[in-house]
């Protein structure tokens, strides 16, 4: 297939185990071991901190058994919150990505790069703008909104007659740069006494999240994730062309429409939880698709890897520079350009 | 034939926006048998079989499965009756031949049954009528251009539709794994199955086909046996070109020769006496 994804080289002999006689494939273990080391990120990340607390009492106080120590407080209402919300929005962009990079079979589709985040974000600061509201559950509508325009306008500048993907990713490279000149147009009209929290927002950032962000992102989850999975085996068969897929009963049309819908729903969803974190939903399916070298789009383990980078890169933004707490989005970007320059490097100048 | 026909067309015309590319065709496809769609380039035959196997809705007319109108029952009702092998498929990277033949399973499988013995049944089967079984494991792009044609025929068998269309499954093959793509869908047909295959090579159509449909312009010139639709004349007709036409040496089928030679190539004493004549377009 030639899409940007770098393929771990196969030896032609190599042993391919397979579930039916193998046990679990290597799709299955992969997942597992990254779902594990997830699970221990975010262990990690409710731990460590400037106030020193016990293993015992964060894992306690992180469910919400009453430690009567100083975890309830810290670990319960000051990590917790933000520590969940920065793994659900991983999971939300992860998904996010995974849906955009099957259905434009390229690695460069994703929220971001395609102008859905930014759509989303300038969505986010006119609702800032009108409703002088900065709170998570009134932006969510105006950032869904705001993505689903800009993912209407990518789906109509994309395609002539059909959909064509590298004409998609340029249609959402011009609406990127449209959409993020209206956000920084709204912020010079924000009142002056919101423009920090708008610019925070703007950056991405996990700061002072609390349990209202982590029920809004569960919820989406529970619906956005399902949807998804839901999808995967469907968009793996049309992965291999329209006209197979169509000879083996599905719409591709509809099948589109659908995950795209969903992929875009995702990214707002997200850009009103923390804002535009940039380069997860890009990189997360990417290295989920390595790692587990599986043969078309992954869910569950982008959804998991999304969870590792956005957690990590949250522990990062608390604990690498001490007292000056970086957004998270700034970190995720140090980690994801680089990733992207290298797979252009990789990709040998074939970008379909 | 005395067989209803399952797969038929009556008055189809096919349309790319204003532009008609095959004009108000009517044809039945005779079962258990091999049916090869001919003619020149752009004449509309792979849009043909696009159109019977409801790829390609018609601007008029109906494409009748089992005597209804394929459009009006559910596309996944009918992929569990008729398998389409387009083009060009793509194989996405690293996956194996097993795994891409299990995607033949695709309209029998539903959201909470994902995968059962009788599908790993149908993939085993598929393997071993392609002579794939040895490359299960093996990722499909480690396969030769014939093993990777065998694999993507092995996702269409694994569909287990008694109704099998192939869009130029010789194309890009050398010339013995081309026999090997014909002999096997022989093989299939003789076991009962229905084949409609788009080929190139009118020799290879007339050898193997046992309805041939000679198309040109968007029109059928001629259907029928392939010895009575490939007169001189009608090939002639159809491509723009002088030919005469031989039995084939090892089959006694049509055998297509262009008349005109390269300058002074041209054998005229054994044109003579292989009874050559000219026949313009």
């Amino acid at each position: 297939m030639t899409t940007l994804v770098p393929q771990a080289p196969l030896a032609p002999h190599a042993p391919q185990p397979h579930p039916k006689r193998h046990g679990l494939s290597r799709l299955a273990r992969v997942t597992i071991v990254i779902g594990v080391v997830a699970l221990l990120l975010v262990v990690v990340s409710l731990w460590m901190g400037t106030v020193p607390v016990s293993l015992w009492d964060t894992v306690r106080a992180a469910v919400g058994i009453d430690t009567g120590t100083g975890a309830d407080f810290i670990v319960g209402q000051l990590r917790a919150p933000r520590v969940y919300t920065a793994a659900l929005v991983g999971a939300l962009l992860a998904a996010s990505g995974a849906l955009m990079q099957s259905i434009a079979r390229n690695a460069l589709a994703s929220p971001d790069l395609l102008g859905i985040s930014a759509g989303a974000a300038a969505g986010a600061v006119l609702c800032i703008y009108l409703t002088r509201n900065t709170s998570s559950l009134a932006l969510a509508p105006w950032a869904v909104g705001g993505a689903l325009i800009t993912s209407a306008l990518v789906i109509v500048l994309g395609s002539r007659g059909r959909l064509e993907p590298f004409r998609m990713i340029i249609a959402g490279i011009g609406i990127n740069f449209v959409a993020t000149a209206i956000t920084t147009l709204l912020l010079t009209k924000v009142p002056q006494e919101l423009v920090p929290q708008a610019y925070a927002w703007i950056v991405g950032s996990t700061n002072a999240r609390t349990w209202q962000h982590v029920a809004m992102g569960a919820a989406s989850c529970l619906v956005i994730i399902p949807i998804a999975l839901f999808m995967v085996r469907k968009l793996r068969v049309l992965e291999m062309g329209d006209e197979l897929a169509a000879g083996l009963g599905l719409k591709p049309g509809r099948l589109r429409f659908v995950a795209l819908a969903t992929a875009a729903i995702a990214a707002g969803l997200a850009a009103a939880l923390v804002g535009p974190i940039a380069f997860v939903a890009l990189v997360a399916p990417a290295i989920a698709r390595r790692i587990t070298r599986s043969p078309g789009i992954t869910v569950a383990a982008s959804a998991i890897m999304g969870v590792i980078l956005v957690v990590g890169a949250d522990l990062a933004a608390r604990e690498l520079l001490g007292s000056l707490q970086l957004p998270v989005g700034l970190y995720t970007s140090l980690i994801g350009g680089p990733y992207l320059i290298y797979l252009i490097v990789r990709s040998k100048g074939s970008f379909q | 034939m005395t067989d209803t026909p399952r797969l038929a067309a009556a008055e189809v015309t096919l349309a790319y926006g204003d532009a008609r590319v095959v004009h108000s065709v009517s044809l039945d496809i005779p079962p258990s048998a091999i049916t090869a769609i001919v003619g020149p380039n752009g004449c509309g035959k792979s849009t043909l079989l696009r159109g019977l196997a409801r790829l390609h809705a018609p601007a008029s007319g109906t494409v009748l499965l089992d005597g209804h109108n394929i459009h009006e029952r559910s596309t996944r009702d009918v992929a569990r009756e008729l398998g389409i092998l387009p083009q060009s498929p793509v194989a996405p990277g690293g996956i194996t031949v097993r795994d891409l033949v299990g995607r033949g399973r695709t309209p029998h499988l539903k959201a909470l049954r994902p995968w059962s013995a009788a599908d790993a049944a149908a993939v085993t089967e598929a393997l071993s009528v392609t002579n794939l079984t040895g490359l299960a494991d093996r990722p499909v792009d480690s396969l030769s251009g014939g093993q990777r044609q065998r694999a993507w025929i092995a996702l269409a068998l694994a569909q287990q539709t008694e109704l099998l269309l192939l869009d130029e499954p010789t194309t890009f093959l050398d010339i013995a794994h081309q026999y090997d793509v014909l002999d096997l869908l022989h093989g299939l047909a003789a076991s009962g199955r229905t084949i409609v295959v788009v080929l190139h090579d009118l020799a290879q159509a007339a050898r193997y086909a046992d309805h041939l449909i000679l198309m040109s312009a968007g029109l059928i010139l001629a259907r029928g046996e392939p010895s009575e639709v490939l007169t001189a004349d009608r090939v002639a007709a159809a491509f723009g070109l002088p030919v005469t036409v031989v039995p084939d040496p090892v089959t006694g089928t049509p055998l297509i020769v262009p008349t005109g030679a390269p300058a002074g190539r041209s054998a005229t004493p054994a044109r003579e006496q292989a009874g050559i004549k000219e026949i313009a377009p």
